[in-house]
């Protein structure tokens, strides 16, 4: 291979107290990795990317937005500040592109069966990455204080607000009580802290992730740099320019355009649906009866994520089967039918719907998972 | 060859022009700003803000609008300034910096004269929903006698285009009820359509920048993309 052992360092007083040429030459440009990593391998570098994009437009935000005004400063930003417009578009498609990607990455994972040892840590972490995701993104929803979003902030302190004991008083220490007029200034300091969280385990589950790379086998090995960033400048490019399709084409796909319009604390609005990135998991209001139902549903719902690398019941050296990844896919239909159903609206046939689809879902990885998987390993 | 192309292509431009403007966007109705590539018909907009002014304003608020914003719609400063100087707001006449008067003085006054129902503020009203200047326009031309089995209630009128078919609003648009500067006869359905083009424009006011910028973006992400690709394949043949 062409790339060279770089020279020694520049100065070594500094490398010896600080030893990035180093760490630099073992990521970048050593020759010691197979030459064969496919495109889709980069999802987890296009998500750090786009979350640290997030950070910065979500900074630029938060200097304009002023959650006494809610509603009316994103009106502000988008109509009076210079780009403001472009800026909230940027945030608000950048949520999408996230879990677009987080989506795909966690199909991926599954279908290939990748989160089975040595892989159990790096797939938990990005289950946690994936939950806390999830948080983030319900609580710059709620930021928008739209007609819809208002709703969903008043039934969640309203829930919370019903539980006894400790989650009763976690519920109190978050929310500080059933919504009003300081709790947008909560929610924003929750969302900007809980984002900065998921850097850490951006952190960590790089950690995880090197920690288990095997070796490279064989006979040709090829650096990170050049070979590999031609590759990560490829899959960013088509990332931005399916972004900017959306961004500037398309700006509030997936949304409940009901959330368009100022909160009302007077009207409950038709159907208060979320986004597309958590209809999958936040069901319709009332499909499970209060105070613990909707709660738990979603809680479990993640808990059954966590578990899979254990759930799952074959030998981690032999190669999957076909008819887990048949189940896997059809895992993925029944989870586009539950996020379309519940994004209908509520009424008794999406009830009915939402609590089938949802069985199946369970029914996937506390039956069919560690059935199939038996059989696999006899 | 280039010249010929040019002229070719100028030619095509011009009928396609032509075609627009002779364009019928009543039957079935429809507005340049839809689609993908759509942008405000300028126009179209004047005239929607004319309607808007003379009709709607007398009993609708917009919050997020102000008066500097009319420079949007293809006004020149001075016809904004001359606008505003026309409205006469409880401090005198309203300047360019402030927001669209506000009809009534809170919802509750609002309430009283409508039986209850508060006029909802018209900023975004196309924005939030579904079916955007279709469903104003729907809502505006869907005014009409209530079937037989419909038992209206005390002060509302019977719409077709209004979701349970009763709304408060009383017709607000007919036949020439503004006279159009540029000629275009003030039907009621034209009224309906060319203040729902507005409304779009007053919900996302940036939608040309967007489509202006989108298209100088995407066009260059595809050239990227390419070189991208062709790097790519050019840095990995050694190693083939």
């Amino acid at each position: 291979m062409s790339s060279k052992i770089s020279k020694p360092a520049a100065s070594p007083w500094v490398e010896t107290r600080l030893p990035f040429l180093a760490s630099w030459r073992a990521h970048f440009t050593a020759p010691v990795l197979a030459p064969d990593a496919p495109y889709l391998g980069t999802l987890p570098t296009l998500i750090t990317a786009a979350l640290v994009f997030m950070a910065v437009s979500g900074f630029v935000l938060s200097i304009h937005y002023d959650p006494g005004q809610g509603f009316a400063s994103l009106q502000f930003i988008d109509r009076d500040v210079n780009n403001g417009w472009l800026i909230h578009a940027f945030h608000e498609t950048g949520t999408t592109m996230i879990f677009g990607a987080v989506y795909l990455s966690l199909f991926r994972i599954i279908y290939t069966r990748a989160y089975r040892a040595p892989g159990e840590m790096v797939w938990v972490l990005g289950v946690a990455q994936f939950a806390l995701l999830l948080l983030v993104a319900w609580l710059g929803e709620l930021l928008t204080d739209g007609a819809v979003s208002y709703w969903s902030l008043a039934g969640a302190t309203q829930a919370a607000g019903n539980f006894a004991g400790l989650p009763g008083a976690l519920g109190a220490w978050f929310f500080g009580g059933p919504d009003g007029p300081g709790t947008l200034a909560r929610m924003a300091v929750f969302h900007a802290m809980l984002a900065l969280a998921i850097f850490g385990i951006v952190a960590l589950h790089y950690a995880a992730r090197r920690a288990i790379t095997p070796p490279a086998a064989g006979r040709v090995r090829v650096s990170f740099h050049p070979y590999y960033t031609a590759q990560y400048f490829v899959a960013f490019v088509i990332f931005a320019l399916i972004f900017a399709v959306l961004v500037f084409f398309a700006p509030h796909l997936g949304e409940n355009r009901l959330n368009l319009a100022p909160a009302n604390p007077l009207a409950v609005p038709v159907a208060v649906t979320p986004s597309w990135y958590l209809l999958p998991i936040i069901d319709v209001a009332g499909a499970f009866p209060a105070p613990w139902g909707g709660t738990a549903a979603v809680i479990a719902r993640l808990a059954v994520l966590f578990a899979l690398p254990w759930l799952d019941r074959s030998n981690p050296a032999k190669p999957g089967g076909g008819l887990y990844r048949v189940l896997v896919v059809v895992l993925a239909v029944d989870l586009v039918l539950l996020g379309l159903v519940a994004g209908a609206g509520p009424s008794t046939a999406t009830t009915v719907l939402t609590v089938v689809f949802t069985a199946y879902y369970f029914l996937h990885f506390l039956v069919l998972t560690p059935l199939v998987t038996a059989m696999e390993a006899k | 060859m280039m010249r010929r192309f040019c002229a070719a292509a100028l030619a095509g431009a011009l009928l396609l022009a032509g075609a627009a403007r002779a364009e019928d966007t009543l039957n079935p109705p429809h507005w340049q700003s839809e689609g993908l590539l759509g942008s405000y018909d300028k126009a179209a907009l004047q005239r929607g803000f004319l309607v808007y002014q003379t009709v709607c304003a007398s009993c609708h608020s917009a919050n997020a609008l102000h008066y500097r914003d009319l420079e949007g719609l293809g006004f020149s400063p001075a016809q904004v300034a001359a606008i505003a100087s026309n409205v006469k707001l409880a401090s005198g006449p309203a300047t360019l910096d402030d927001v669209f008067k506000t009809p009534y003085p809170d919802s509750a006054a609002a309430a009283a004269s409508f039986g209850g129902a508060v006029p909802p503020d018209l900023s975004d009203i196309v924005a939030a929903r579904p079916g955007g200047p279709d469903y104003v326009y729907g809502l505006l031309t869907g005014y009409g006698t209530a079937p037989a089995d419909v038992t209206l209630l005390p002060s509302h009128y019977y719409d077709a285009g209004y979701p349970g078919g009763q709304i408060a609003m009383p017709p607000p648009l007919k036949d020439g009820q503004v006279s159009y500067a540029d000629g275009t006869q003030a039907t009621a359905a034209q009224e309906a359509a060319d203040v729902a083009a507005f409304l779009a424009w007053a919900s996302a006011p940036n939608l040309d920048a967007a489509r202006e910028i989108g298209l100088r973006a995407v066009l260059f992400l595809v050239f990227l993309a390419f070189l991208a690709i062709a790097t790519k394949r050019k840095i990995w043949r050694e190693t083939a």
